[in-house]
């Protein structure tokens, strides 16, 4: 068990770092970001505007959905979708009707606003594994402009009915290799052009926060269920749940176990819908900020807040709400009448606005994550379903008098500083695509040795020992021997965060990689035409290179000399040019790739077109690399399918 | 933690958050150095007519030429047409040259203009041509998107959205 030191106790005045001043603050910090030349409305990036996903419902149809941010509406009329490959054909898409609007010389014409989800048939599956889907939208903004005819793809796996969003899944850790390879725009979606606006853009899936729970809205609803569950057992909240259930069912009053639930129910109720109130309007406000939320600095300075949050949880200063307003609020609460379901509900709804010093961090942390996912109705039910589960202690309070309650102890300042160590892990998470990978893994090293010590990782256990603190021990041991990995790793020149010893296995099998040279090296446009055109039947990959570039140099030390890479690298052409003179030969070839510079690899089909939304930028890990040749092989295969 | 403590963490906060949105602020307005190559790009630029011709924006150098990208599928472009109609009208004759841009179809544009009585010249743009916008500060890449470039060549002013009629006459008069 960890030592325990009750805030407030036996302490000086209790400091408050008001959540106001946080929020503040962060909101002042994007306003500054505002344009400073005034006549230029602040648009959002297409992308952003009309968020575009796609997947597959069923053996023949895509479902497609666009979100389209507040003051922005799309055309009814204007959709135009491609499928590559070309065997298989979109057909006629099951549009809802749109709002209608006069349009002097078109007539009537339909636009969506909000979200939009409609259907998509396709023919003659068979042919493909795996299709790209160019949809081609055109919308325009309420301020008075229009967008032209914008390009966004999907990546579609038709065999698994799975769906790889491309936007994400190979920009994920694209940018990795360090902030040198994180501002240099890829235009990893097939039709989207770089623009200067990418330039911080750490990846164009401005929803990194949601990928955390890849496995959808939801586990992250039920995550957010769980963790307010676990807030309601830290140390502020569970001593009063017994003295708040006394009040909401009233005193003096006989009541059935029943109506005290049902009373509690209400209560709870009350307190999720203020909750999922803050939970919608983070979201709203990310969504208006999406475009800043994917910014560098931004994310910097979201990962030092989440930082700074956590330091309440481990007592090194306490958050919450001015305790002016708090009494305010308390004083209006007992105004109402418990036992009475409407007196209740509004105590709830009250009583949610009174955040206390455990709850305070983590709830403003959640709502920074909502707000950097941007979905409001994700907000909403997140913020709910917590709340919900802050309020089950209460219910079961109410329905069984008590008798079902853990024991109040010290052991709920653990779960406290449980919180703290999620808020540092997300704060790495936040962090993670801007710092290069040895960076990353030696954040998760720090956190992970100093959470196993404070379990008592290495201090020797009492004799008697309680068996929760042998578990406790065991997990700080864990934690432990995972940092002291993270730490190995990264030394050992690993760049893996899923792997960290991946390197000491490479590296016990390298020594005989200084064969023959890997690439073809080509120095100008001419000469990789005519490298491409030689190797006519087979695709081709094109590999940058430079000297000075540290990624280029992993790449080639950790990723090629896998077995698997090899193999499938056997079936590709490959090609290399090195820009190190960076003479106007090789400018004019980067340009044309529409890249600043190495590392970048760009890959051709056999017919030498460019595979568009395949490029890979900065160093990726072997197992990733890998699952991009699959897909190159694949597109080989499907192409020569087709030519048949 | 005490007072000191407490305005310390809202100074690093408020640090923080300060320099994140200079930065982002800084990030912004990089593109506008970039003009200058785009400038030149603009002026190169040569876009058929609606004839098919090929015509080259440097033909009216000399003058004060406001190039307006537009398209008959965008509402505000539209609403904007009659004001530059009236101006090209109204200031033509003192070295005035209005060039639409349109990121549309010849056979779309064509009726439109003889309707609305399009008195300058309307070239068509093609992807590439969103693309130098974007290099003009168009970043978004929307229409009405219209820059101003002065006689000795150089972009004076570029807006984004529909012109208003005495806003832009304002910019307009001092150049010519």
């Amino acid at each position: 068990m960890m030592k325990i030191r009750h805030p407030g106790a036996g302490r000086g005045p209790v400091t408050r770092l008001w959540i106001p001043a946080v929020v503040a603050m962060t909101i002042l910090a994007l306003l500054l970001a505002a344009p400073l030349r005034a006549a230029e409305p602040d648009l959002l990036e297409p992308d952003k505007a009309f968020r575009f996903s796609a997947r597959v419902v069923a053996a023949d149809a895509i479902e497609l959905r666009y979100l389209v941010a507040p003051g922005y509406y799309l055309y009814r009329d204007k959709f135009r979708f491609r499928i590559e490959p070309e065997t298989v054909q979109p057909g006629t898409p099951d549009l809802p009707p749109g709002e209608k609007k006069k349009d002097e010389f078109f007539g009537e014409v339909q636009t969506y606003r909000g979200e939009v989800r409609f259907r998509l048939p396709i023919t003659n599956t068979a042919s493909a594994d795996a299709i790209t889907l160019t949809a081609t939208s055109q919308g325009c903004a309420d301020v008075g402009v229009c967008y032209v005819p914008h390009d966004q793809t999907a990546r579609l796996n038709l065999a698994s009915a799975a769906v790889q969003p491309s936007s994400g899944a190979q920009a994920e850790r694209g940018a990795q290799a360090g902030l040198g390879a994180a501002v240099r725009p890829e235009p990893v979606e097939g039709g989207t052009a770089a623009t200067p606006a990418d330039r911080f853009a750490v990846s164009n899936d401005d929803s990194a926060i949601a990928r955390l729970f890849d496995g959808g809205v939801a586990l992250l609803i039920a995550s957010f269920f769980g963790f307010g569950l676990l807030l309601s057992f830290t140390p502020c909240v569970l001593p009063m749940v017994p003295i708040l259930s006394g009040i909401i069912v009233g005193r003096g009053t006989q009541l059935t176990k029943t109506h005290a639930l049902l009373l509690s129910g209400a209560y709870v109720l009350g307190m999720a819908i203020t909750y999922a109130v803050a939970g919608v309007l983070a979201g709203l406000s990310g969504a208006m900020l999406s475009a800043a939320l994917q910014n560098a600095w931004v994310l910097g300075s979201f990962a030092a807040i989440f930082v700074l949050l956590s330091g309440a949880m481990f007592g090194f200063y306490e958050l919450q709400l001015p305790s002016a307003l708090q009494t305010r609020l308390a004083v209006a609460t007992n105004r109402l009448h418990g036992g009475h379901f409407a007196g209740v509900f509004a105590m709830g709804a009250l009583s949610a606005l009174i955040v206390g010093p455990c709850v305070a961090a983590p709830l403003a942390a959640a709502l920074l994550y909502i707000s950097k996912s941007g979905d409001v109705v994700l907000g909403g039910s997140a913020l709910f379903a917590m709340a919900l589960g802050m309020g089950v202690p209460l219910m079961v309070v109410g329905a069984s008098a008590g008798t079902l309650m853990p024991k109040v102890g010290p052991w709920m300042e653990t779960v406290k500083r449980f919180f703290g160590v999620l808020l540092l892990g997300v704060a790495i998470y936040l962090v993670a695509p801007l710092v290069p990978i040895a960076v990353e893994m030696l954040a998760w090293a720090a956190l992970l040795v100093i959470t196993g010590i404070h379990l008592r990782a290495i201090d020797p256990l009492p004799a008697g020992a309680h068996s929760f603190d042998r578990i406790a021990k065991g997990v700080g041991v864990i934690a432990l021997v995972a940092g002291i990995a993270f730490v190995v790793g990264a030394l050992s020149g690993s760049r893996d965060v899923l792997q960290p010893l991946a390197g000491l296995r490479s590296a016990a099998s390298a020594p005989e990689t200084a064969g023959a040279p890997l690439f073809t090296r080509v120095a100008s446009a001419d000469e990789l035409d005519r490298a491409i055109a030689s190797a006519r039947g087979r695709p081709v990959m094109l590999d940058f290179y430079a000297d000075w570039c540290v990624s280029c140099k992993e790449m080639e030390r950790y990723t090629f000399t896998n077995a698997q890479v090899k193999t499938r690298m056997d079936a590709i052409a490959k090609l290399q040019v090195d820009v190190t003179a960076n003479t106007a030969e090789h400018q004019a070839l980067l340009r044309r790739f529409r890249l600043f510079g190495p590392p970048g690899i760009v890959f051709f089909d056999g017919d030498g077109r460019e595979i568009d939304g395949l490029r890979v930028i900065g160093f990726q890990p072997a197992d990733r690399f890998g699952k991009v040749l699959d897909q190159v092989l694949a597109f080989e295969r499907t192409t020569a399918a087709s030519a048949r | 933690m005490n007072r000191r403590g407490q305005w310390l963490a809202i100074a690093l906060v408020a640090a923080g958050a300060a320099l994140a949105g200079f930065a982002f602020n800084a990030w912004r307005s990089a593109p506008q150095a970039a003009a200058a190559d785009a400038t030149a790009a603009l002026l190169d630029a040569r876009l058929p007519d609606l004839d098919g011709r090929p015509q080259a924006v440097q033909q009216w150098n000399g003058r004060v030429i406001v190039v307006n990208f537009w398209a008959t599928w965008c509402a505000p472009c539209r609403d904007e047409i009659p004001i530059l109609v009236k101006l090209q009208e109204k200031h033509g004759p003192r070295g005035l040259q209005f060039v639409g841009i349109a990121i549309d179809q010849p056979d779309k544009v064509r009726p439109y203009a003889t309707e609305m009585r399009m008195n300058f010249p309307i070239l068509i743009g093609g992807a590439e041509t969103i693309e130098l916008t974007r290099k003009l500060g168009n970043r978004a890449g929307v229409l009405p998107f219209t820059v101003i470039i002065s006689r000795d060549g150089r972009i004076v002013a570029r807006e984004i959205g529909a012109a208003k009629e005495a806003q832009l006459e304002a910019q307009l008069l001092p150049l010519l």
